[in-house]
Order: structure tokens, then C-alpha cells, then sequence
């Protein structure tokens, strides 16, 4: 029994690097080599079946299990394309081995609530951000990635997606999904050029001049991380207890000069730089008063139909600090799949995760939802759509989403609305100074 | 002397006619505005935007009923989820409240006055710890599983939220108490010479005497349902068929929908206050005839 | 002044003189509360005693079946002859011996410790996992040891009470008197005993939804069940997170932000009540004078408030009053045409409060109107005839008169109010959500009240039940304290038994 799963896990190893390089010309070297070397890391054995399609692991893998009925979440606009990915899957193998897969729209935010609330009713495959994934490990609700597809995942996806996940023994928690966790700068080309669109100040001078607005949610803490983070205070997991938020090393006078320089702009460009929920972005878009904003990956396919030709997409711009340009750092997450440890159906969750997360269905979504693919493979193909290269750019210039105290957001929230607010004085380096201390005391929940 | 005395009084009410036109001005706009735009035809979120809309339409009522691209979303059945609910909640509320109401009113036994304070100051527990607790109590009772109905048709949770709407109506007796107070005893204890019982009592005589207290318990407790928005939520989780109308339009204007379904939840908004609004006017003059002899009896 | 004295006064002066010895009476009215609290703490534990005794002293007058009823309940009902109450309390036993084995006795076991098992889980061949045991949750302990002790009080009682019977059959067996048949015993219900008949389902209910989650919240606000590892297991921590709310030294930011919030609180209470309720009766005066016709329409255009869900008309009222909502755009009109883009909600710490408290009024004060319209009509006309007799105006009239009686008839409503206004989430939930935030505070506004912090700290990303919980046993202390004493001190409380 052994043997002959040790043949079929090599087989399918190949099997997934040779279909990787068949599908996507020019990706196919990496992939292949990496495949290749695991595959013979494995087994002793040939790579006998390679002829098992790689999105399809073999049903002998389901062992004992039979009649198999699972729940998936997905996000309600994912939920359409979910369901033929799951139809497709479940017609590959025998009548008899599933009953019914469900899909259910289940917001990605709130999953890891749910879950933690009662894992038995909850969904037995199911997307979530990897802000979350803290939460998932501390209430022990999640499978690991199965040893027999560890590798596999680890070789296919981008490395940054993997080691967000990656236990300290090495297993997996979650099979990486989406690299696009993310927002970057959406603008109207009409009215920001792509030079403007380098820097903060020439697309607010540029919307200025137009008399349009640009948004940038300040008193949202995911946006407005970018404040802090761009000066330099970048977080850094957590501290040995595991609970309290630990920072990189930073030079506070440069945080306060970036959030100053900040300050600076929202006041001068009061009126033109706005602080609003981002969904109205793209209905500002149709009306014609927004002219840029900070926008994330979800509501991409909103922006661009609002602004059709029109639509521009970039990296988020630099700001001028003390004379230099600096790069606005944001934050950046990933999507993950999870299998639930509730699950009645361990196999089969987690071959159905491990088809919902490979390089066919990543593309599909990359395709018809417009998600950036954390597979490799999939993200070369994709290398010229302008979203999710502007995505990737700013992706290099990001702080991974992962480890983050429930203190953080609010706190950063209040920072930028702090900022933001007319009363606020921007050359007030003192109580810029106080404001940034009690920031980080309230994310380290000091005192 | 008689004609400025008319004069003046005509003027004060003037006055008062011009201070109630624009208060009820006031007052009613924030509804014009939501019907307006619940009909604006150029879509999306409800910013930048002229006072009036340019153009009207009927098309987010049409979609909203007519079934919308998302898996997710169902109205009519979300409206018919809560129809529901809040009629069976209305009933048991009704009946928990007379109960109370008249025993604490009439009945006189060692436990009343202790009962009564612990039956005021229960309320005033901010709630939210409790329902996740509530939630593991229907979930022993088999309330939460959506996936076997009860007698092969009933929404189990559907039943828990019933059960969690009207479980502490009994609490709410003070008004209806205040009510029963003013019913003269003379009557009880006439009935009671004529060898009636007390239960006797309370169906034939108190009740047919209630009609404004009992409007007013159904009216409150109808309209319960349709405005939790936390509740039914962790009650129905992901199980978006079995939702209410107020979580379901709550999930309209999550991020995922907001940029999509805005125009669909001021739509559906309308749709929701109509009905509600058409039983409040109608059963008005019993509202104020429960609320006024029960809260005031001085 | 005597009774006399009192009845020869004409009511106006009565209502003044009621008025008056309200307010002068509240701080010994305060006293009187904490004396019968103390009272009824005494009275409860010298129960207890004689409880005891009473339990001792049957037993050693019982017979034999009444001395078995200490062990298996209902032998000495069975043993006289009253046998369906005896089954009755058999079953009960059976009931809850099968509870405690099946369901109750392991939850009580682990309330200790909150449970110490954690997940155990081995692996086949491929790597696939397959969980042996989920381990243990500290919140499913909790709760369900919280209904066993629940359950088990509630069968002592049955139990306390079988004994009682049981004796009470003795002794009527020893005087010749037979058991009351299960008919009679059924009329009874209907009749001297119908309050057990119709309070038994409410209570019921209440105990099942209300009271019983009610003790699993207290008993979190002695854990550490928060979102900081311990959302599954958590364990006692005691006073702590009373501590952090309270000690203003060593946790100074958290206990800053409980004064602050409660501080806020407090004004919000106040000024939301007091405005609602001013307001109202003006309208109500209003609508009520005589010769102003449309009487009904304008009532109607109140009720609309009221009849719309208010996450509907809040979530469109915060919408209007964001900068380039429509208050903004209708402003923009008198300003040549320049939005002044005032920030109601979020901008300065006074402006998003004075507009919580505005928009309340709007939301609130309908519902003043409804109730406050009755009430003037019930005003006794007389008093209105021998003010004008006098020659009072109508200003003097409404302070002297109208003013006094409606503070005075209202003043039970009134505190519902202010409590009702103390817990009021809505409003600030679904209008500001806190906002504008502020640094000084741990993980809030300067508009947010406890609930809405609390609310915040549950269910948002910190899930720190503990402290919430707390924040939530707080605020309910404050709330039943003030409404005890005023409820039990205020006149409809008193005037009860008026037509008895």
C-alpha cells in the first residue's frame, strides 16, 4: 500500500510540473526542474503515471471515503466560478464517490469568525485573508496541507504566499490561493498621466487642477498602515509572548517627518485628497468627481467599468519626505484556502483544496475574476494585465499581512483620521511625535 | 376686546401651523430622499450626488424581486423569512406579555414584588455576550442545523430565532401592567361572587377589555424582527436563504456588495418600511390608546 | 401636613406637594434600597438556616416512605396515595441522574480547569490528518457547566419541595385526610394557583434565554477569554479585567477610557432623554392645541420614524451628513455654491457628539409624541379652567401646570428612557460607529458609550469577551441601581394597590 502510494505521489508530482510547462511556454524550466528533483527526492520509483492529469490527484487517494458531501465557501462573486471548478472536480472521479459539494458565498473576512465560532457547522473547504490565518491556528480549526502535497505546493507557488503560511516544522497551514491581497493607485488617465501617477504630489496637483477628488480611506487602518509604514515602522510578527505586536527597528524622527510630510498634503490639498470608503471610488468614477484613489484588488472589475478606456493602474506613488522620494509601503496580503479539522471528509477537503488552489483553477479566477494568481506558472502568464502588475509592484514594496494584533487596525485607524482631521496641524512635530507613541502603545496594548 | 383675542389666537395658531409644516418637512424628508433614490437610474453608492436624481427608475425593485446574479442574495424569500418570524414571535410575545402583565396586575402571591424587580432590571444586560451563548443553547436544542427541517418543512433555525425574538417578551410587561391596573377591580371581584375562576376571569372579562394593550404588544413585537441586524446573524451564519430581511440587507452593503447592490438595499429598504409603516398608521390610534393608559396610570 | 390637610388642597397644589416630596424623599429613598438590599441578603441566609432545620427536623419526624423520599423522590406521595405528583418527581430523578451521566457531570468536572485537552490528531501514510479528539473548549465548559448548575439548582428545589410534600402527606394521612385528586389539583391551577399556571412559560423562556446566559457572561468576566490566544481555551483570571477597567494607575489607558466613555455616557443619557422628552411635549402641545386641525396628519408624519427599521433610516441619515452627503450638498445652496464639506460624523469631537444627539431627537422623538399626546388629553380640564379664571398665561400655565404634571406622570417613563438611552447601540453604532476616534482611548471614539465599546470589544477584531463582559456587568449595576430605587420609590409604584 505504501509503495504503491509513493508511485502515485511521484507520478503526480511530475505529472503537475510537466502540465505547468505545457501550458505556460516560456515557465516551464523552473517548475520542471523543481518537479523533477522532488519527485526523485520521493521516490526511488519512475514516474510511472504520468499520465494522471495534475489538477486531478487519483481517486485511490480518497481511500475509504465514499458518498462524500463537502461545503465550500467562496466569496459571493467567486461563488458562479467555484461551482464549475467543483462540478468539473467532482465529474473527474466516480458517481459514487461524491454526493453533493455545495458552494456557499460566504465573505472572506468574516470566515475565520465564523469558523471560530462553531466549526461544525461551518464550511469544510473555504477561503480566507492571511490576516486571519492567526486566528484560524490559535482556535486549531485548521488542517495542515497534507504531507504528500507540501512539496508540491511549496515548488508551484510563489515563495512569499508559502512561507506566510509555513509552520515552523515546515508543514503548511493553508494552500496559497491569490497574491493580490492588495491595493494599489486606480486613476482616470485622462486627468493623471502615468508621470503624474509616480508621486503623491502630482496626482493630487494633477486631480487639483481638475477639480476632482482623490481617495484614500485615512481612517480605515488598512489603508492607512501606509503612514506609519512608509516612515519606517514596519510591523514584524509578534514578540516571544505571542500576542503583542513587534516592530522592526525604526528611526522615530523619520516616521514623524513621513507622517508630517503626510499631514502636509491632506492639508494642502483639502478638498482634492478625501478620506472615504473606497466603494465610492469607482461611483465617483461614473459621475466624474474622483479622479484617482487608493483601491484594493476586489473592486477592480467595478473601477474599470466605470472608467473604461480611461482606466489607469499603478503601484502606489512615492512621497516627498525632507526632499526625497520615498515609496509609499503598504500592506499586503495573500488568500488561502483551509481545510477545516472538523471536516467528516478529510481526504477528500483536502484533494479538493489542493484542486480549487492549482495552476488550472488560479488561472480561470486570474481570467474571469481578475485575482492574481499565487501560483507561478499562473503569474507569468498574466505578466502584462496592468492590475495585477501594478499589484505585484506594489506587492515588492509591501508588508505582508500576517501576524497582525486585533489592536492594530483600529489604531492605525485612528492614526490616519487623527492626521486627516481639520484641526490637525501638520507642522506640529511635538504632538505628531505623541500622536505616533500612543499609536504604537495602543497597537502593543501598553499601559 | 373679543375680535383681538381672536386675532391673536388665530395668529399663535399660525405660528404653530408654519413651526409643525416644517418640522413634519423635516421630519419626513430623509424618506423622500431614500424613495427618490431608491429610483435614481445612474447606479452606485450614495455620494457626490445632486440632491435629486436626473432620471427614474423602477429596475432595483424589478431586480430586487426578480432574482439578482448573486447566489447569495434572495429577497422575496428573505421578505417571506421574516413575515414569518415576526407573525409566530408576535404570537407567543403577545401571550408571554398578557400572561405577566395580568398576574403581576391581578394575581397577589409571596414571590410578585421580587419577581418584579428581577423581571426590570434583566433587560438592562447589554446583550451581545449572550447571544453567542444563546446560540450554543439552540444549537444542543438542534436549532441551528440547516440542513434537516422539522417535520420535513420547518426552518429549524428559523424556529430558534422565534424562540430568541419572543423569549423575553415577558420582561416587557411594565406598559401592559399599567393597563390591567386601570381595569377596575370592581369587575374581578363581581365575577368572582358569581363563582367565576380566575381563568375564567382573564379570558372573559380582562381580555375583551384589552384591545389597545393587545394591539400594542402585537405591534411592538411584530416589528422586532424586521430590525435585528445581529442576532439572526450569528443564528443563520452562512445559510443566506434562511436570512431576514434586515441582515440580509445588511449583506448588501458589506464590501463585497456595496459598490454592486447599493441602489438593490435603498430598494429594498422601501420595500421593508412600506408595509410597516402602512400597519403603524393603520393601528395607530390603538398604539397611543396601549401606550398612553399603560405607561401612565398616575 | 395632614391628610386632611392634603385633600382640602386643590390639585393643582396636590400635584405641586406630590411633586416636591418626590425629590426630597430620593436620597432617603437611595438609603432605604441599600437597607432593604441588606435586608434581603439577611433574610436570604437566615432562610437558608431555617431551611436546614426544617430539613432535619422532617426527617426525623418522617415515616419510613418520607425518610426514602430523602433518597428517591416521590415515595412518600406514592406511598399516601397521591401518585401522579409522585411519578412526577420520580421522573424528575430519573431525569436528571440520566443528565448528569450523559451530559452535565463532565462539564461540571472540567469548570475547574476550563478544560486541558487539546487536539490529538495522527497522520496515515499520504500525510492526510485525521483528528482523533477536537480537545477541549473553554466556552462550551463554561456554558454548559453554567446550565448543568442551572438544572441542578432547579431539581434541588423539586427535591426540597418533594421532602415538603412528602411530610405534608404524612401528616394529613396521620390526621385521616385523603390526597387531593389530580382534577382538583388541576382547578386549583386554574384558579388560586393561576399564577403559576401563566407564569411558568415565560419564566421558563426567560430562564432558558435570558437568565441563563446572563450567569455564562458574568462568570466570563472573571477569564481571560480573549482574541489573544485564548479564544479557544481560556482559564479564571478573577478580578483582573475588573482591574483593568478600574485601576487607574497601573492600567491607565484602559481605565481612562472606561471613565471617559462612561463620563460621555452619562451626558448622552442625560442630554438624549431631556431633549427628546422637551421636545416631544412641545410637539405634542402642538398638535394637541385646540382649533389645530390635521391633527392625524401631523401625528402620521411623526409615526413614519417610527415605523421605519432604524438601521435603515440611520444608515441613510449617516450617508446624508458625510462631506459630500446631502446635508452638505443642500448647505452648498446658501454658500454660493461651494460645499462647505462639514464633517457631522467624524470631524471634531463636539460636532459628532452634538449630531448623535440631534439626530436622536429625530429618531426618539416621535415615539415621545405618540405617548405624550395621550397624556395631555388626560390632563383634568378643571385645572386649565381655574388658571385661566385667574387670569394665568399660557406660558405660566404650561410651567405651573401642564410641565409638573407631565414630569410627574412620566417619571417612571422617564428613567426607561435614560436606561433605554444608557444602552442605546443603534444610534452611535449605526450614525458614527464611535467616530471620531481617539488616540488617548483603548480601541475607541469620542462618541462611543459603553455598550457600543463593548460591543467593539466582543465582536471585533480583538474579541476580547473578558473585558467586555466586565464593561457589560458595570453598566448593569449602574442601570439596576438607579431604576430599582426609583421605580420602588415612585408614586404609580406605590399606587398600585389604588383599585384594590
Amino acid at each position: 500500500m505504501k509503495k504503491i502510494l509513493a508511485i502515485l505521489l511521484a507520478g503526480m508530482m511530475t505529472a503537475t510540473a510537466l502540465a505547468g510547462c505545457g501550458e505556460s511556454g516560456g515557465s516551464g524550466t523552473e517548475s520542471k526542474a523543481d518537479g523533477g528533483s522532488q519527485a526523485d527526492n520521493t521516490s526511488k520509483s519512475d514516474g510511472g503515471g504520468a499520465t494522471i492529469d495534475p489538477s486531478f490527484p487519483d481517486e485511490s487517494l480518497f481511500g475509504d471515503e465514499t458518498n462524500i458531501t463537502l461545503k465550500v465557501w467562496a466569496p459571493d462573486k467567486a461563488v458562479n466560478l467555484t461551482k464549475e471548478q467543483v462540478k468539473a472536480f467532482q465529474d473527474h472521479y466516480s458517481n459514487t464517490t461524491f454526493a453533493s459539494i455545495e458552494v456557499v458565498a460566504q465573505g472572506e473576512s468574516d470566515a475565520a469568525t465564523m469558523i471560530v465560532n462553531d466549526p461544525e457547522k461551518a464550511a469544510d473547504v473555504f477561503g480566507f485573508p492571511s490576516d486571519q490565518l492567526e486566528k484560524l491556528v490559535d482556535a486549531d480549526v485548521l488542517s495542515p496541507v497534507t504531507k504528500g502535497f507540501v512539496d508540491t505546493v511549496k515548488a508551484n507557488n510563489a515563495e512569499k504566499t508559502v512561507t506566510a503560511v509555513e509552520a515552523e516544522d515546515g508543514s503548511l497551514y493553508a494552500y496559497p490561493e491569490t497574491n493580490d491581497n492588495g491595493y494599489y493607485l486606480v486613476f482616470d488617465n485622462t486627468v493623471v498621466t502615468a508621470d503624474d501617477a509616480k508621486t503623491l504630489e502630482g496626482v493630487l496637483e494633477a486631480c487639483k487642477k481638475a477639480g476632482k477628488q482623490f481617495i484614500l480611506d485615512s481612517g480605515n487602518g488598512f489603508y492607512s498602515c501606509v503612514f506609519a509604514f512608509t516612515g519606517g515602522a514596519v510591523i514584524d510578527g509578534f514578540e516571544a509572548d505571542g500576542e503583542t505586536q513587534k516592530f522592526v527597528e525604526y528611526d522615530e524622527t523619520e516616521v514623524v517627518k513621513t507622517l508630517m510630510a503626510f499631514a502636509k498634503l491632506m492639508k494642502d490639498y483639502k478638498g482634492t485628497y478625501t478620506s472615504q470608503d473606497p466603494a465610492n471610488i469607482s461611483t465617483g468614477f461614473k459621475n466624474g468627481t474622483v479622479a484617482a484613489g487608493v483601491d484594493g484588488s476586489w473592486n477592480s472589475t467595478a473601477d474599470k467599468e466605470a472608467l473604461g478606456d480611461k482606466f489607469g493602474a499603478a503601484k502606489l506613488p512615492t512621497i516627498n519626505v525632507g526632499g526625497t522620494d520615498k515609496q509609499i509601503i503598504s500592506m499586503f496580503g495573500y488568500k488561502y484556502i483551509g481545510v477545516n479539522s472538523h471536516t467528516k471528509y478529510q481526504r477528500a477537503a483536502q484533494i479538493l483544496a489542493y484542486y480549487l488552489t492549482g495552476l488550472q483553477c488560479q488561472q480561470d479566477r486570474a481570467e474571469k475574476l481578475g485575482w492574481g494568481p499565487s501560483n507561478k506558472a499562473a503569474q507569468e502568464a498574466l505578466a502584462d494585465d496592468p492590475i495585477l502588475t501594478a499589484i505585484s509592484e506594489q506587492a515588492e514594496n509591501a508588508v505582508p499581512q500576517v501576524k497582525i494584533a486585533g489592536t492594530f487596525w483600529s489604531s492605525m485607524g485612528t492614526l490616519g483620521s487623527e492626521l486627516y482631521k481639520d484641526a490637525w496641524n501638520p507642522d506640529d512635530e511635538a504632538a505628531t511625535k505623541t500622536l505616533f507613541e500612543k499609536t504604537i502603545a495602543n497597537i502593543r496594548d501598553e499601559g | 376686546m373679543i375680535k383681538s383675542y381672536k386675532f391673536r389666537r388665530n395668529l399663535a395658531n399660525a405660528i404653530i401651523y408654519i413651526i409643525l409644516g416644517v418640522m413634519c418637512l423635516i421630519w419626513i424628508s430623509p424618506f423622500v430622499y431614500l424613495v427618490l433614490h431608491s429610483l435614481r437610474a445612474d447606479g452606485g453608492v450614495l455620494t457626490n450626488n445632486a440632491l435629486l436624481p436626473k432620471q427614474l427608475t423602477f429596475q432595483h425593485f424589478i431586480d430586487l424581486f426578480a432574482g439578482s446574479t448573486s447566489s447569495s442574495l434572495n429577497f422575496p424569500k428573505w421578505f417571506m423569512n421574516t413575515f414569518v418570524v415576526a407573525c409566530f414571535s408576535c404570537v407567543i410575545s403577545t401571550i408571554s406579555v398578557l400572561a405577566v402583565s395580568y398576574t403581576f396586575s391581578r394575581l397577589r402571591f409571596g414571590m410578585r414584588k421580587p419577581l418584579m424587580n428581577i423581571a426590570m432590571i434583566l433587560g438592562m444586560f447589554p446583550g451581545f455576550m449572550t447571544m453567542i451563548a444563546m446560540y450554543y443553547l439552540l444549537k444542543i436544542m438542534g436549532l441551528t442545523d440547516p440542513t434537516h427541517e422539522l417535520f420535513g418543512f420547518v426552518e429549524r433555525q428559523l424556529v430558534g430565532l422565534v424562540l430568541c425574538y419572543s423569549c423575553g417578551a415577558g420582561l416587557g410587561f411594565q406598559i401592559s401592567k399599567g393597563f390591567f391596573d386601570t381595569v377596575p377591580r370592581a369587575l374581578d371581584e363581581a365575577a368572582t361572587i358569581d363563582g367565576a375562576t380566575k381563568n375564567q376571569i382573564f379570558w372573559k372579562i380582562i381580555l375583551p377589555m384589552s384591545k389597545p394593550i393587545v394591539v400594542y404588544t402585537v405591534l411592538t413585537s411584530f416589528i422586532g424582527p424586521w430590525t435585528d441586524f445581529i442576532l439572526a446573524k450569528i443564528i443563520m451564519g452562512d445559510t443566506h436563504e434562511n436570512y431576514t430581511v434586515a441582515i440580509g440587507l445588511q449583506l448588501m452593503i458589506d464590501p463585497d456588495h456595496k459598490t454592486q447592490y447599493f441602489q438593490q438595499f435603498m430598494a429594498g429598504s422601501v420595500v421593508v418600511a412600506v408595509p410597516i409603516t402602512l400597519l403603524f398608521l393603520k393601528m395607530q390610534k390603538y398604539y397611543v390608546g396601549g401606550v398612553t393608559a399603560g405607561g401612565v396610570k398616575g | 401636613m395632614t391628610y386632611v390637610e392634603y385633600k382640602m388642597l386643590n390639585p393643582m397644589q396636590k400635584f405641586a406637594y406630590n411633586f416636591k416630596k418626590f425629590f426630597k424623599n430620593a436620597p432617603g429613598a437611595i438609603g432605604r434600597f441599600f437597607k432593604a438590599v441588606g435586608l434581603a441578603i439577611v433574610h436570604f441566609f437566615v432562610g437558608i438556616g431555617k431551611g436546614f432545620k426544617d430539613f432535619g427536623v422532617t426527617f426525623v419526624k418522617g415515616d419510613w416512605a418520607t425518610k426514602l423520599s430523602y433518597v428517591i423522590f416521590g415515595v412518600g406521595d406514592i406511598h399516601k396515595g397521591k401518585y401522579y405528583k409522585g411519578i412526577l418527581y420520580f421522573l424528575v430523578e430519573v431525569l436528571y441522574v440520566l443528565f448528569m451521566v450523559f451530559f452535565g457531570g463532565e462539564y461540571i468536572y472540567k469548570l475547574p480547569t476550563l478544560g486541558t485537552a487539546t487536539k490529538v490528531v495522527e497522520y496515515d501514510e499520504f500525510g492526510f490528518e485525521k483528528v482523533l479528539d477536537h480537545g477541549d473548549n473553554s466556552m462550551i465548559i463554561l456554558l454548559y457547566a453554567t446550565l448543568t448548575i442551572v438544572v441542578t439548582i432547579v431539581v434541588f428545589a423539586v427535591y426540597i419541595s418533594n421532602i415538603k410534600d412528602a411530610y405534608r402527606h404524612q401528616i394529613m394521612r396521620q390526621n385521616g385526610e385523603k390526597p387531593t385528586s389530580l382534577k382538583v389539583d388541576a382547578k386549583e391551577f386554574l384558579d388560586g394557583k393561576y399564577h403559576i399556571t401563566l407564569l411558568s412559560f415565560p419564566i421558563l423562556m426567560i430562564g432558558i434565554f435570558n437568565i441563563l446566559p446572563l450567569i455564562f457572561m458574568i462568570l466570563i468576566a472573571f477569564t481571560n477569554y480573549n482574541g489573544k490566544e485564548h479564544l479557544v481555551m481560556f482559564d479564571w483570571v478573577g478580578m483582573q479585567n475588573f482591574g483593568n477597567l478600574l485601576n487607574v494607575v497601573d492600567s491607565a489607558r484602559k481605565a481612562n477610557t472606561f471613565f471617559g466613555i462612561a463620563g460621555w455616557t452619562l451626558i448622552w443619557a442625560i442630554a438624549a432623554t431631556f431633549s427628546n422628552y422637551i421636545l416631544g411635549i412641545i410637539v405634542a402641545l402642538m398638535i394637541n392645541k385646540k382649533g389645530i386641525k390635521l391633527k392625524s396628519l401631523f401625528r402620521t408624519m411623526f409615526v413614519i420614524t417610527i415605523a421605519v427599521p432604524q438601521f435603515v433610516s440611520l444608515l441613510l441619515m449617516s450617508q446624508m451628513l458625510t462631506q459630500d452627503g446631502a446635508f452638505n450638498i443642500l448647505l452648498s445652496h446658501f454658500n454660493g455654491g461651494v460645499n462647505p464639506r462639514i464633517d457631522f460624523l467624524a470631524g471634531t469631537p463636539l460636532m459628532a457628539r452634538m449630531t448623535v444627539i440631534i439626530v436622536n431627537c429625530w429618531v426618539g422623538v416621535p415615539y415621545t409624541i405618540l405617548s405624550m399626546s395621550g397624556i395631555l388629553m388626560n390632563i383634568p380640564e378643571d385645572l386649565y379652567e381655574s388658571a385661566r379664571i385667574d387670569g394665568a398665561s399660557p406660558f405660566k400655565t404650561f410651567t405651573k401646570i401642564t410641565l409638573p404634571y407631565m414630569i410627574f406622570v412620566t417619571t417612571p417613563q422617564l428613567i426607561t428612557q435614560f436606561v433605554g438611552n444608557i444602552n442605546n447601540f443603534n444610534v452611535i453604532f449605526l450614525l458614527t460607529g464611535g467616530k471620531p476616534s481617539n488616540p488617548d482611548y483603548h480601541s475607541a471614539g469620542y462618541t462611543d458609550i459603553l455598550v457600543t465599546w463593548l460591543y467593539n470589544l466582543s465582536m471585533g477584531e480583538q474579541k476580547d469577551y473578558g473585558l467586555a463582559s466586565a464593561i457589560g456587568i458595570l453598566v448593569f449595576i449602574i442601570c439596576a441601581t438607579l431604576s430599582l430605587i426609583v421605580y420602588n420609590n415612585s408614586k404609580s409604584m406605590k399606587d398600585e394597590e389604588a383599585f384594590s
